[in-house]
C-alpha cells in the first residue's frame, strides 16, 4: 500500500510531466545509436554450426571426373533449349529429365498484377530416394531465368548433372525435387503455394494450378544462380542470398553449412549483399549490416528463394560473383556436399537461430544484441502517448494567471489553506486539475484517418502501372493537404479542444508504438526504418500562433522585436520538415537516393503485395501514414486559445 | 501372364501331389523396367491343428507358435516394409497387395473374443508385446491410441471353425519403425533352414535393405482341404525391388564414383559431341544379372527338408528370347522355358551341388515386357502450412475402363483432429478436362471418432470409383497441442501418420466385364509426416517466458495505478451516451406503455415504469465504469 501512495503522489511531481519529450528523445538516440554498436566484436558473435547432425563439410564428394563431361553436353543442351520457342523448351526439359530417372511434372501458372499478366511454366522432378518413405523432401532449384533476368545456364546444367549423380546414390533418406522454375520470383511462389495449398483458388489475378506430384514436407531449398554461358566463365566467390519475403529468414545453421562447406571444404569465399571485398574492419561490417537491413525492411523477394522462406521452407541461393579460378565442379561439389548434409537432417531446422542480423559471412548479431534498437524507437512513441495522455486529463487552473507565473523566474508558489477536521495545514495550489477526456471525437479522427489510410495502400497496389506514378504524386498531393484541412474543418465545425488533440496525438502514437513493438519481432529492420522515419512525431505540438506559448524566452528583449517574424520563420521550417517526414516524399527520396525508376519501385511494391503478400506497404499506408496524418492535424491546429 | 497366377503356380503344383509338404519354399525373380528386379521369397510351412494343439512342432516355429497360443490368436498378419512401390513404371503390385504393409510395422489378428472387450484388448496386448520380443521391433508400442477396428477392410484368409464366429479382429500400425537387419535376423531364424541353405541363404541384410522397396510379411491361418484334418499354415515372404546396377556394385567398394570418361556411354548424334562433352545415353535392352553378383552369394544348397516337396525353387520370368544360364555345382546349362507358360522358367535346386547360380547376358529384347496395369493409382498428401491446422488430400485414379470399389481405411492418431463436415470426395472423369467434378457419395462410412490420448480416429469408406476418372478425397483436420512430456525427443521432425489402406474389391459376380480380377487387392499410400505445434525446449526459451510473465505482472500492477484516476463511485459523472440511451428508452418505454394503456382502457402508469427502467440502465452504466477501483476505500484524487 505504502508504494502505491508513493507512486500516487509521484505522479503529481512537476518532474516527472516534464520528463517524457526528453525520455522519448533519449529512447530515439540511444535506438539510432544501438545500431551503430552492433558491428563491434562485444555485440556481434561468430557463427557456428548448432544442429550435430549437419556435419558439414564431412563428407568426401565425388562429383568430379567424366560428370565435368556431362556438365559440358547439359550446358550445350540448355543453350540449344534457350533457342526454342517455350512449348518446345518446356518439352525437352521435361524429356531431359525424364531420361535421369525423374518423375517429371509441370504447373503452369498466371498472375495479372497492375495491369501486367505474369506467366510462366515449372517444371520439375522428383528423384525418389531409394531408401526414403516419402515423408520428406529437400529442393534444389535453378531458375530458367535468374532474378536479374538473364537465362540461368550453367545453373540449369549444373542442376541436372547433379540430379543424374544424386540418383546413383542409395543413400538419400528425402526425397530430392529438382525445380526448374520459368523465373526467379512468380515461379517459385506459385509452386510454393501449390505445395502447400489446401485448395486451389483460382482468382482473377491469381491462378496456379495443382501440382499432380509431390514428396513430403519440405526440409530445406537450394538454389542455384550461375547464368554463364555455354563457353563458361570461372567465378570468384559464392555470394549467398538468405532473405525471405516480408524479411524472413532460414534457419541460420543452413546459411553456417554452405558457409563452412564452400570456405572450409572447398576453399571458395563467400560473401552476402554482394560485398565482394570484405576486409571485417568496422566500416564493411556496418555497410553489410546497412545492406542487410535495407533488404529486410524492403521484405521483396531476393531471389529465387525468397519465395520459401514465409513457408518455413529454410532456403538460400548461391550465386556465383566475380573472376576467380573456381569453377562449375567446385559448385557441383558444394552443392553435393550441402545435400549430404541437409539429408543428415532428422528433424526440421530448428536448433540455431532464426533471428540474426549479418555482418560478414561468419558473424552475426542476434535478436537479444539488435531488438533493444528498435523496441526503444517503438518506445519513445508509447512514452509520449503516455505523456500526452496524463496531459489531456489535467487542465490549468485559471490559464491567464498561470502564463504570468510561469514567466516569474524564482516566484513562490501561490498557498492554499487545507483544512480537514482540527487538522490545517498549507500546501501549494494546484495549477492543474483533473478534467474528464472526451474521447469520442479523437479516437473517430484517429479510426477515420486509418480507415483513410486504406485509399493510397488500395490505389498503389491495383492501379494499372502506368497510372502508378500518378496515384503517388496525387497522394503526396492529397498528404500535405489533408492535415491542413481536417485541422481546419475540425477546428472551425467539431471546436474541437487542445484537450481532444493530445488524446488524439496520444491515440495515434499509442498505435504507431504497439505496432511497431509487434513488428519489431516480425521483421526488425522494417519496423526500424520506419521508427527512426516516424521518429520526430513524437515532439510534434500545435504549432505557437500568435501568442508567446513556446516562445523561446532566450531570445529575450531583441527577440521580442521580431517576435512575429521569428514565429513565422520557426512555424515554416517545422511545417516544412514534417512534409518532408512524409511517407510519400520519403519513397520518392529513397528512389532518388538508390537511382530507382519510381514507377519501376511502386510496380514491385504492388507485385510484391498482390502475389507474394509483402506487407511493407501495408506498414507504410497503414501504420505510418495515418501516425503521420494525426501529427500533421495537431500540428496544423495552431496552439492558440479559442 | 498374371503375376498373380505364377504366384499361385507353386500352390497348383502342390495340390497335385498327394501329400501336402510340411514346408515349401520359392523364389520368384522377375526383371522390372528401368534395371530393377522383382525377387519374391515365400517360404510356406504347415502343422497339423492337433500337433499345435499338443505344441508338437516341426517345421511350424515353436517360438510363434507358443505365442499365438497364449494369446488366442487365430489368425495371423505381420508386415515390416520400407520404401515405395513406383507402380507407375512397375505395375500391379505382387500378390495383389496382399502379402504387403505399409510403411513402418504393421499388424491385424483375429483373436478369440471370448471374456468380453478387456479380455481381448488384454490378449492383443500380450500378443503385441511378445511380438516385439520376438521380432526386435517396437510393436509393444501399439497401444489403444494405435489400434483400430476395421469392419470393411479386412477379412479372414484362413478357414475358421464356426464360420469366423467368436473371433475379433484388431489392427495396428507404427509407421514411424523402421525395419532392419535386427527385424530380418529373427525372421530367418523361424525358417527350418535358418537362411544357411536353400532359397533362404540369398537373403543377406545389407541387399535386402538396400532395396527400393521391401516387405516382409508374415501370416499365420487355419487351412482346410477336404478330407483331411486342418492345418495351421504360416507363409512367410519378403519381396524385395532391387536396382541391378547398384546392386551388382562391388561390395568392397559400393561408392557410385563417376565413370571413368571411357565408360561413358554418348549420344553421339548431338552436334555438340567432343571428346570433353558428352550427353549421356540411355542403355538399351536388359542388363545383365547374376544371383551371386545382386545378393553378394549364390544359392547355397537347398533346402528340401519337408517329405512330398517336389516343386520347383526358383523361378524365373523373362522374355522367351531372353538367354539364361543356370550354373549349379560346375555344371553349366541353359535354362529353357517349358511347361504351360512361356514366359515362366522354374528350377528345382540341386541336393547335392553346393551352390547354384542363375546368369543373364545383355540382350537387347525386341518384345516389350508384358505389364500388368495396376487396379488404382493412389496418392495422399498433407497439405496446408503453420502450426494450426492443415488438410488431407488423397487422389485415387482408376485408370481401368470399369467402375471398381473400393474399401478406403485410414487410421489416424489422435492429436490429428479431422473435421468430418469438411469431407468431400469429388470425382473428375480423366478422359475430358472441361468436366465439373461431381461429387461421389459413400456407399458406406464407418467412423470412430478420436478420444485424446485413448483412441484414433478410425475412418472406413466403401466407394465406387468410376471409370477411368479420378477421385479426390479431402477433408481438413486441427493440430492438438501434446504435453510437453508427450513429444519424442525428436520432436521437431514431426509426427508420422500411417498410411492409407485400401481395398480394391472384385466386382461383383453378376458384372460383364471380362477381364476382371475375381480376388480383391490391396495398395497402400506412403506414410505422412504431421508437423505439430512444438515448443522449444531450449532453455533460452523458458528463460524468456519466465521474464516475461514477471515483467507483464509488474508492469501491469504499475500501470494501472499510475493510469487509473480513484473517484468515489457518487462523484462519476454519467456519461453521456449513458444518459442518451437512458433517454431513448426512456422515451421508447413511454410511448410503448402509452400505446398499451390506450389498448388497455384506462391504463396509466407506463411512463413512470419507462422512466425507472431508465435509470437503473444508467445506473448499470455507471457501475461499470467503476470497474475494478470499486471505491473500495472510497478515496479521492486530490
Amino acid at each position: 500500500m505504502a508504494l502505491s501512495a508513493r507512486l500516487l503522489t509521484l505522479r503529481n511531481s512537476p518532474v516527472l510531466l516534464k520528463l517524457p519529450p526528453y525520455l522519448s528523445a533519449l529512447c530515439i538516440v540511444i535506438g539510432i545509436a544501438w545500431f551503430f554498436i552492433l558491428p563491434l566484436n562485444e555485440y556481434s558473435r561468430q557463427t557456428y554450426v548448432s544442429e550435430n547432425a549437419i556435419l558439414p563439410g564431412q563428407v568426401h564428394t565425388y562429383f568430379g571426373g567424366s560428370e565435368h563431361n556431362v556438365f559440358r553436353a547439359y550446358r550445350q543442351e540448355v543453350y540449344q533449349l534457350s533457342q526454342f520457342s517455350e512449348t518446345d523448351r518446356l518439352a525437352a526439359l521435361e524429356k531431359v529429365l525424364r531420361e535421369i530417372g525423374l518423375k517429371v511434372a509441370a504447373q503452369p501458372y498466371h498472375f495479372t498484377v497492375a495491369g501486367e499478366e505474369v506467366k510462366g511454366t515449372n517444371v520439375y522432378g522428383v528423384l525418389q530416394g531409394p531408401r526414403a518413405d516419402a515423408t520428406e523432401a529437400m529442393v534444389l532449384m535453378a531458375a530458367w531465368r535468374n532474378f536479374e533476368g538473364e537465362i540461368n545456364y550453367s545453373g540449369l546444367a549444373l542442376a541436372l548433372t547433379l540430379a543424374r549423380y544424386f540418383k546413383r546414390w542409395s543413400i538419400w533418406s528425402k526425397d530430392i525435387i529438382l525445380l526448374i522454375p520459368a523465373d526467379s520470383t512468380y515461379g517459385p511462389e506459385a509452386w510454393v503455394s501449390a505445395y502447400h495449398s489446401t485448395s486451389p483458388d483460382i482468382t482473377a489475378t491469381r491462378n496456379v494450378s495443382s501440382l499432380p506430384i509431390k514428396a513430403g514436407a519440405l526440409q530445406a531449398t537450394v538454389a542455384l544462380d550461375y547464368p554463364v554461358g555455354p563457353w563458361g566463365h570461372r567465378f570468384d566467390k559464392l555470394d549467398i542470398l538468405y532473405d525471405g519475403i516480408n524479411g524472413a529468414l532460414p534457419n541460420l545453421d543452413l546459411l553456417n553449412t554452405a558457409v563452412a562447406i564452400a570456405s572450409g571444404q572447398m576453399g571458395i569465399g563467400c560473401t552476402i549483399h554482394g560485398m565482394l571485398s570484405h576486409s571485417d574492419s568496422y566500416r564493411d561490417r556496418l555497410t553489410t549490416l546497412a545492406k542487410g537491413v535495407v533488404t529486410q525492411s524492403a521484405g521483396q523477394a531476393t531471389g529465387p528463394h525468397s519465395a520459401f522462406v514465409p513457408y518455413h521452407v529454410d532456403a538460400i541461393t548461391l550465386k556465383t560473383v566475380g573472376d576467380g579460378w573456381h569453377d562449375e565442379m567446385s559448385l557441383g561439389r558444394t552443392t553435393e556436399s550441402l545435400f549430404r548434409s541437409i539429408n543428415n537432417l532428422l528433424e526440421h531446422l530448428h536448433q540455431s537461430f532464426f533471428f540474426y542480423i549479418l555482418l560478414n559471412a561468419n558473424r552475426f548479431a542476434s535478436i537479444g544484441n539488435y531488438l533493444p534498437a528498435a523496441m526503444l524507437l517503438a518506445g519513445s512513441f508509447t512514452v509520449t502517448a503516455l505523456a500526452l495522455w496524463v496531459q489531456s486529463g489535467q487542465v490549468a487552473v485559471g490559464p491567464a494567471t498561470k502564463m504570468e507565473g510561469t514567466e516569474k523566474n524564482g516566484a513562490q508558489p501561490e498557498l492554499e489553506v487545507v483544512k480537514i477536521g482540527d487538522a490545517v495545514a498549507l500546501v501549494p495550489a494546484a495549477t492543474t486539475k483533473p478534467a474528464e477526456r472526451e474521447m469520442l471525437l479523437p479516437a473517430a479522427v484517429v479510426l477515420a484517418v486509418h480507415l483513410a489510410s486504406f485509399l493510397p495502400l488500395y490505389s498503389l497496389n491495383s492501379l494499372h502501372r502506368q497510372h502508378l506514378p500518378t496515384a503517388l504524386q496525387t497522394t503526396i498531393a492529397t498528404s500535405l493537404l489533408l492535415p491542413a484541412l481536417a485541422s481546419t474543418a475540425l477546428t472551425r465545425r467539431s471546436q474541437i479542444s487542445t484537450q481532444q488533440i493530445q488524446i488524439m496525438q496520444s491515440f495515434s502514437l499509442l498505435l504507431l508504438g504497439t505496432s511497431l513493438a509487434t513488428l519489431a519481432t516480425l521483421n526488425f529492420s522494417l519496423a526500424f526504418v520506419v521508427g527512426v522515419l516516424a521518429s520526430p512525431l513524437s515532439f510534434v505540438r500545435p504549432l505557437p500562433r500568435g501568442t508567446t506559448t513556446g516562445f523561446p524566452a532566450v531570445l529575450g528583449r531583441v527577440g521580442r522585436e521580431y517576435r512575429y517574424a521569428l514565429q513565422v520563420a520557426m512555424n515554416l521550417i517545422a511545417t516544412l520538415l514534417y512534409a518532408v517526414a512524409s511517407p510519400p516524399v520519403v519513397l520518392y527520396a529513397l528512389c532518388w537516393y538508390f537511382s530507382q525508376d519510381v514507377g519501376g519501385l511502386l510496380l514491385e511494391m504492388a507485385k510484391g503485395w498482390s502475389v507474394q503478400g509483402v506487407y511493407t506497404s501495408f506498414v507504410i499506408w497503414a501504420v505510418w501514414w495515418p501516425a503521420w496524418v494525426v501529427g500533421g492535424i495537431a500540428l496544423c491546429r495552431g496552439g492558440g486559445e479559442r | 501372364m498374371k503375376l498373380a497366377q505364377l504366384l499361385a503356380l507353386p500352390a497348383t503344383l502342390i495340390s497335385a501331389v498327394l501329400a501336402i509338404p510340411e514346408y515349401s519354399e520359392h523364389l520368384h525373380l522377375r526383371p522390372l523396367p528401368n534395371g530393377y528386379l522383382y525377387a519374391g521369397f515365400n517360404f510356406t510351412a504347415s502343422t497339423s491343428l492337433s500337433a499345435y494343439e499338443s505344441q508338437h512342432f516341426r517345421y511350424f516355429p515353436r517360438s510363434l507358435g507358443q505365442i499365438l497360443k497364449h494369446s488366442g490368436t487365430r489368425e495371423l498378419h505381420l508386415r515390416f516394409a520400407l520404401g515405395r512401390w513406383d507402380d507407375e513404371s512397375w505395375g500391379s503390385r505382387p500378390r495383389d497387395g496382399k502379402r504387403e504393409g505399409g510403411t513402418g510395422v504393421e499388424i491385424w489378428a483375429w483373436l478369440d473374443s471370448g471374456g468380453g472387450k478387456p479380455a481381448v484388448e488384454e490378449r492383443w496386448s500380450s500378443l503385441v508385446n511378445s511380438l516385439s520380443g520376438l521380432f526386435c521391433a517396437s510393436l509393444n508400442f501399439i497401444d489403444g491410441t494405435k489400434t483400430t477396428r476395421p469392419v470393411l477392410s479386412f477379412e479372414p484368409e484362413g478357414m475358421h471353425r464356426g464360420g469366423g464366429g467368436g473371433m475379433e479382429l484388431l489392427h495396428g500400425t507404427l509407421p514411424h519403425e523402421v525395419v532392419c537387419t535386427e527385424n530380418l535376423t529373427p525372421f530367418l531364424k523361424l525358417l527350418p533352414c535358418k537362411g544357411k541353405a536353400g532359397i533362404s541363404s540369398l537373403l543377406d541384410g545389407h541387399k535386402v535393405f538396400d532395396a527400393n522397396w521391401q516387405t516382409m510379411s508374415i501370416d499365420v491361418r487355419p487351412v482346410c482341404h477336404v478330407g483331411e484334418e486342418c492345418r495351421l499354415e504360416i507363409q512367410q515372404t519378403v519381396d524385395i525391388v532391387l536396382d541391378i546396377e547398384r546392386s551388382m556394385r562391388p561390395r568392397n567398394d559400393p561408392i557410385p564414383r563417376p565413370r571413368p570418361v571411357e565408360e561413358l556411354e554418348c549420344d553421339e548424334s548431338k552436334s555438340y559431341h567432343a571428346s570433353d562433352t558428352c550427353y549421356p545415353r540411355r542403355k538399351e535392352g536388359e542388363m545383365a544379372w547374376s544371383l551371386s553378383k545382386i545378393f553378394g552369394t549364390p544359392v547355397r544348397g537347398s533346402c528340401h527338408v519337408a517329405d512330398g516337396d517336389e516343386s520347383h525353387d526358383i523361378s524365373l520370368e523373362v522374355s522367351r528370347d531372353r538367354a539364361v544360364e543356370v550354373l549349379q555345382g560346375g555344371s553349366n546349362e541353359t535354362l529353357v522355358s517349358h511347361g504351360q507358360s512361356q514366359h515362366v522358367r522354374a528350377i528345382r535346386l540341386s541336393d547335392t551341388a553346393k551352390h547354384t547360380d542363375i546368369s543373364l547376358p545383355q540382350q537387347i529384347i525386341q518384345e516389350a515386357p508384358h505389364q500388368e496395369q495396376p487396379p488404382l493409382y493412389a496418392s495422399r498428401q498433407i497439405t496446408g502450412f503453420g502450426q494450426e491446422r492443415g488438410g488431407m488430400h488423397t487422389v485415387l485414379h482408376n485408370p481401368h475402363t470399369y467402375p471398381q470399389r473400393i474399401v478406403y481405411l485410414e487410421s489416424l492418431p489422435w492429436f490429428l483432429r479431422p473435421y468430418m463436415h469438411t469431407l468431400k470426395v469429388l470425382s473428375h472423369p480423366t478422359t475430358s478436362h472441361n468436366q465439373p467434378a461431381t461429387p461421389v457419395k459413400p456407399d458406406k462410412m464407418f467412423y470412430t471418432p478420436a478420444l485424446d490420448r485413448e483412441r484414433g480416429t478410425h475412418l472406413e469408406l466403401l466407394l465406387t470409383i468410376p471409370a477411368q476418372s479420378t477421385v479426390e478425397l479431402t477433408y481438413d483436420f486441427d493440430k492438438a497441442i501434446l504435453r510437453y512430456t508427450e513429444y519424442p525427443p525428436d520432436a521437431n521432425r514431426g509426427f508420422d501418420v500411417a498410411p492409407a489402406i485400401i481395398r480394391v474389391l472384385p466386382p461383383n459376380s453378376n458384372s460383364t466385364a471380362g477381364n476382371e480380377k475375381t480376388q480383391d487387392s490391396y495398395l497402400r499410400t506412403t506414410s505422412l509426416l504431421l508437423p505439430l505445434p512444438t515448443p522449444d525446449f531450449s532453455m533460452p526459451y523458458n528463460v524468456i517466458i519466465l521474464t516475461s510473465t514477471v515483467i507483464a505482472l509488474g508492469f501491469g500492477s504499475i500501470f494501472n495505478l499510475l493510469v487509473r484516476r480513484f473517484v468515489l463511485a457518487e462523484e462519476v459523472p454519467r456519461s453521456a451516451v449513458a444518459v442518451r440511451v437512458a433517454w431513448v428508452v426512456g422515451k421508447v418505454r413511454g410511448v410503448v406503455g402509452g400505446l398499451k394503456g390506450r389498448m388497455r382502457v384506462g391504463g396509466e402508469g407506463g411512463g413512470g415504469g419507462g422512466t425507472v427502467v431508465g435509470f437503473g440502465g444508467a445506473a448499470d452504466v455507471r457501475g461499470g465504469m467503476n470497474g475494478g477501483s470499486g471505491g473500495a476505500e472510497g478515496r479521492k484524487e486530490r
